[in-house]
């Protein structure tokens, strides 16, 4: 029983998981600046080089190789439900480098088209890339949103 | 088997779901008349599931060990899924579940006791396979017996053994065995004899939230058993109703004794 209970501890105690980046943004944001990191000028395009193929509004539940429902990165909005969940899977910080995903669920593999099957080895994002995700995600989340007046469909 | 032989079996194959709200027992103990036992058991499971983030079905095969003497048990329980969700095939192991306890009353007609269930993280959480936290679920439970009918009851905490954000709603989670990070896990069921061997029982499991966000959950279950010598075999449907532990589930439980 001793040994159960020491093997149930080592278990407990190994392994890595999803960890928080602890980013901060800037203060103040930077949102003038030439470096500022917005949804248009990284956000969307990271999501849709990396995300979007499961995590997608438009894909029905089979369709999503195991992306859970509500976590559609297609929109800004739908980055905003889940920021710590993008931060802890994907960012890069001073706390973590966490490289679970993109793949990280599908062994490597990701679906080269929308919603198709695990057919290539997933693009990996470079750490410089994971780095800026985790500063917008600290940033974006911050900032004040009117998603139905920029026309953006909220039940999306 | 005796009377008091057969509360030991109903109470700790069916205190164990109380100790781990929707699990469905560890392994149906040997008979405490005899002093020293050892079982072996096999269940199968199967379920379909749709909760706010998967939807989906799994199958499982969840060998389980026990050793028993006199008052008191041990055992271990570790699964083996293949899980459907979102459209991903996956295959793995789910957490290793231990537990032991001890009858500290027994009487002709009422028994009580106290049960330590603790889950290792083994199994993939991303997957709904593993809770990701090391589970510890001390309980209570108590029956009474009178002709042909059974009653128990029990209950007992659930809590994960890591630092938990006070306002992450973790859920219930996994997929497999559903439960929140905290709560009060709670069970009760009546069992008939049917004669021949033969008992059915239905019972009824949960969980409320404690200290933490989460759901509450409750499942409603149908069971019939058999026993014929050494070994007892029993079907159990299962099926949530608060909450969304999952659509429907199946059992099919083997044990044998040594």
């Amino acid at each position: 029983m001793y040994r159960l209970f020491v093997l149930i501890a080592l278990v407990a105690c190994s392994g890595g998981s999803p960890t928080p980046t602890g980013t901060p943004c800037a203060d103040p944001d930077p949102l003038t600046g030439t470096t500022t990191l917005t949804w248009d000028n990284f956000g969307h395009d990271f999501m849709f080089k990396y995300c979007t193929n499961c995590h997608s509004s438009e894909l029905p539940n089979s369709k999503r190789n195991g992306a859970p429902i509500y976590h559609d990165f297609d929109t800004l909005l739908g980055v905003l439900e889940v920021p710590d969940h993008i931060d802890e899977q994907t960012g890069w910080g001073p706390k973590a480098e966490n490289n679970f995903m993109p793949g990280g669920g599908t062994n490597g593999r990701c679906p080269s088209t929308a919603g198709g099957s695990l057919d290539e080895n997933c693009p990996e994002p470079t750490g410089d890339q994971r780095t800026k995700l985790s500063q917008w995600i600290a940033c974006e989340r911050l900032r004040s949103h009117d998603f139905v007046d920029a026309g953006v469909d909220a039940s999306n | 088997m005796n009377m008091v032989g057969r509360i030991v079996v109903v109470t700790v194959g069916l205190i164990a779901s109380a100790a781990h709200a929707d699990h469905h027992g560890m392994a149906m103990m040997g008979a405490a008349d005899e002093p020293t036992a050892f079982d072996a058991s096999v269940n199968l499971v199967a379920a379909s599931y749709s909760t706010l983030t998967y939807v989906g079905d799994y199958e499982g095969v969840l060998p389980a060990v026990g050793w028993r003497r006199d008052r008191y048990g041990v055992g271990a329980s570790l699964g083996l899924y293949r899980i459907m969700l979102n459209g991903l095939d996956q295959h793995g192991v789910g957490d290793l579940m231990v537990h032991a306890d001890a009858m500290l009353y027994m009487h002709e007609h009422v028994s009580a006791g106290v049960m330590m269930m603790v889950s290792a993280p083994t199994g993939e959480e991303i997957f709904g396979l593993g809770m990701g936290h090391t589970m510890v679920m001390p309980s209570l439970y108590g029956t009474w017996s009178a002709g042909r009918v059974t009653v128990n009851a029990g209950a007992g905490f659930t809590r994960a053994v890591a630092r938990i954000e006070v306002g992450h709603d973790h859920g219930v989670w996994p997929l497999v065995e559903p439960m929140n990070m905290s709560e009060v896990s709670w069970g009760a069921g009546c069992d008939l004899a049917l004669g021949g061997g033969m008992h059915g029982a239905v019972r009824a499991a949960g969980g409320i939230p404690v200290g933490l966000m989460g759901h509450e959950r409750v499942i409603g279950a149908a069971r019939v058993g058999w026993g014929s010598g050494r070994v007892d075999t029993a079907v159990e449907l299962q099926t949530g109703l608060v909450g969304d532990p999952f659509t429907i589930r199946g059992l099919v439980e083997t044990a044998l004794h040594f």
